[in-house]
């Protein structure tokens, strides 16, 4: 796995330089709660041998709201919808209640303090 | 213009195998727009498995993320464990995994197709293909001990040998469903009536395949060469027991069809290939290390890419585990492939995707 750090400000600048669809595919995002921070990745992967997996991330302040991908990468809505409901984090144009119901209060995969 | 209604379709409804939400708008009985919800069965699982399992207990956890595909998240999961532990398993535990993720692709391709004819109003098929499917249960159950959710790999290698005895038995079932497989190609290739229903319903084209990120049968069928068989030989030699790639071109139900039946016969060739050539040796690779670090790896489930990331921190619990399953990729395919077709096809669409909410949900 090549892991290439990013920030907020350059996230979509980054993945832009990156991203070509007829050469990776976007897998997924996840988030690493280390308390009073979090790490943030997005994973993508080659078509092509050897099929590396490249993960972007960079280091936030879970209050700090990340740029949606969505306009870069199509797909993306479904992963950022997902972070949005299990992590409780504030991602650019998603809204709550889609892998958990709309009221649910907390992310669930939150370290409990 | 005509006029517009919105119709709310699941998450309990006939159509529906999973517990899903669609909310299609439609105009003239054709679909224009399409929203989904899958928020019906979190059950928390990445959560307790960094929390309330040590990370040995945790293959048999995600096991139970599904029950159709539950060797691929043990394989899966055994894999990246491995990764972090920097163990490398024996080869006869690494040809086991395989036989049984491909014994496995044979009855979830098959519950696939049979939900197709189902849901075309081809009830005849839906049972023909059923009861053709049994065997594989029952190999399962012969070679795992359970029919569904097999605690079959484990960290470090495979909890089972394979007896003679019941190796002797896959080859003789498999060689009597060859000409019965022949005639499913037969009846899902050829039969006037389910083309009507199938060709050129719900098709996605190899560029939007592309830019909307699609896994498995879905992207294959559309002409995107994906296939983590083809892609990885590092954790599992699939090339070495004679995996062949397969792909369509239409990209439509009809596609879709086509490809799990033809991967049928790719998985049967591999079966064969691995139970004549299983190299002798352990079963396991026993380490008393701790994970630590973090680690990816992808295998290719029935339903296309499955993704585990883990992070250790050489303790008994995980830091963190993440599974993105393969129907979550295919979410924003699925939403797509509904649009312009007719709303009476939505049920034969759905049941094409072979969406796996348990998987995806968790």
């Amino acid at each position: 796995m090549i892991k290439i750090e990013t920030s907020l400000a350059n996230l979509k600048k980054d993945i832009a330089a990156f991203y070509k669809p007829e050469l990776h595919h976007f897998m997924v995002m996840n988030a690493v709660d280390m308390g009073e921070t979090m790490e943030i990745q997005w994973f993508f992967c080659d078509y092509a041998h050897p099929c590396e997996t490249t993960c972007f991330y960079t280091i936030i302040n879970p209050a700090e709201e990340i740029p949606s991908i969505r306009d870069i990468v199509v797909s993306a809505w479904v992963a950022e919808a997902e972070l949005v409901d299990l992590m409780n984090i504030k991602v650019e144009n998603t809204d709550k209640g889609f892998v958990l119901e709309p009221d649910f209060e907390s992310g669930p995969l939150r370290k409990k303090k | 213009m005509g006029k517009q209604y919105e119709i709310p379709v699941g998450a309990q409804h006939i159509a529906l195998l999973e517990p899903l939400h669609f909310k299609f708008t439609t105009e003239n009985e054709k679909i224009i727009n399409t929203d989904a919800n899958v928020y019906y069965v979190h059950r928390g699982i990445e959560l307790a498995c960094c929390s309330k399992f040590k990370f040995r207990q945790v293959s048999f956890v995600v096991g139970r993320v599904c029950g159709l595909c539950s060797i691929s998240h043990t394989t899966a999961y055994s894999q990246v464990a491995e990764k972090l532990l920097k163990i490398e398993i024996p080869k006869r535990a690494k040809y086991l995994r395989m036989l049984v993720i491909e014994l496995d692709r044979i009855h979830s391709h098959l519950l696939c197709l049979s939900h197709v004819a189902e849901n075309s109003g081809f009830e005849a098929l839906f049972m023909k293909t059923m009861q053709y499917r049994e065997f594989s249960m029952e190999l399962l159950e012969a070679v795992c001990g359970n029919r569904i959710q097999y605690d079959f790999s484990i960290v470090g290698g495979v909890s089972r040998d394979l007896k003679p005895q019941i190796a002797d038995s896959i080859i003789s079932r498999l060689k009597t469903f060859m000409p019965q497989l022949d005639e499913l190609m037969d009846i899902y290739q050829h039969n006037w009536t389910l083309s009507l229903k199938n060709k050129g319903v719900g098709a996605i084209t190899k560029q939007q395949a592309m830019e909307l990120n699609l896994v498995g049968p879905f992207a294959r069928a559309a002409g995107l060469s994906v296939d983590v068989r083809n892609e990885t030989e590092d954790l599992l030699p699939w090339k070495e027991v004679g995996f062949e790639m397969v792909t369509e071109t239409a990209g439509d139900v009809y596609s879709r069809n086509m490809i799990r039946l033809r991967e049928l016969y790719v998985s049967i060739r591999i079966i064969n290939n691995i139970i004549n050539g299983l190299p002798e040796g352990d079963l396991i690779t026993e380490t008393k290390a701790f994970p630590e670090g973090e680690a990816t790896v992808r295998l290719e489930a029935p339903r296309g890419e499955l993704f585990y990331y883990a992070k250790g921190n050489k303790t008994q619990v995980l830091e963190r585990l993440k599974i993105k399953a393969p129907t979550f990729s295919n979410v924003a395919g699925m939403v797509k492939g509904f649009e312009g077709n007719e709303y009476g096809s939505a049920p034969a669409i759905i049941a094409s995707y072979d969406p796996c909410l348990s998987c995806t949900a968790r």
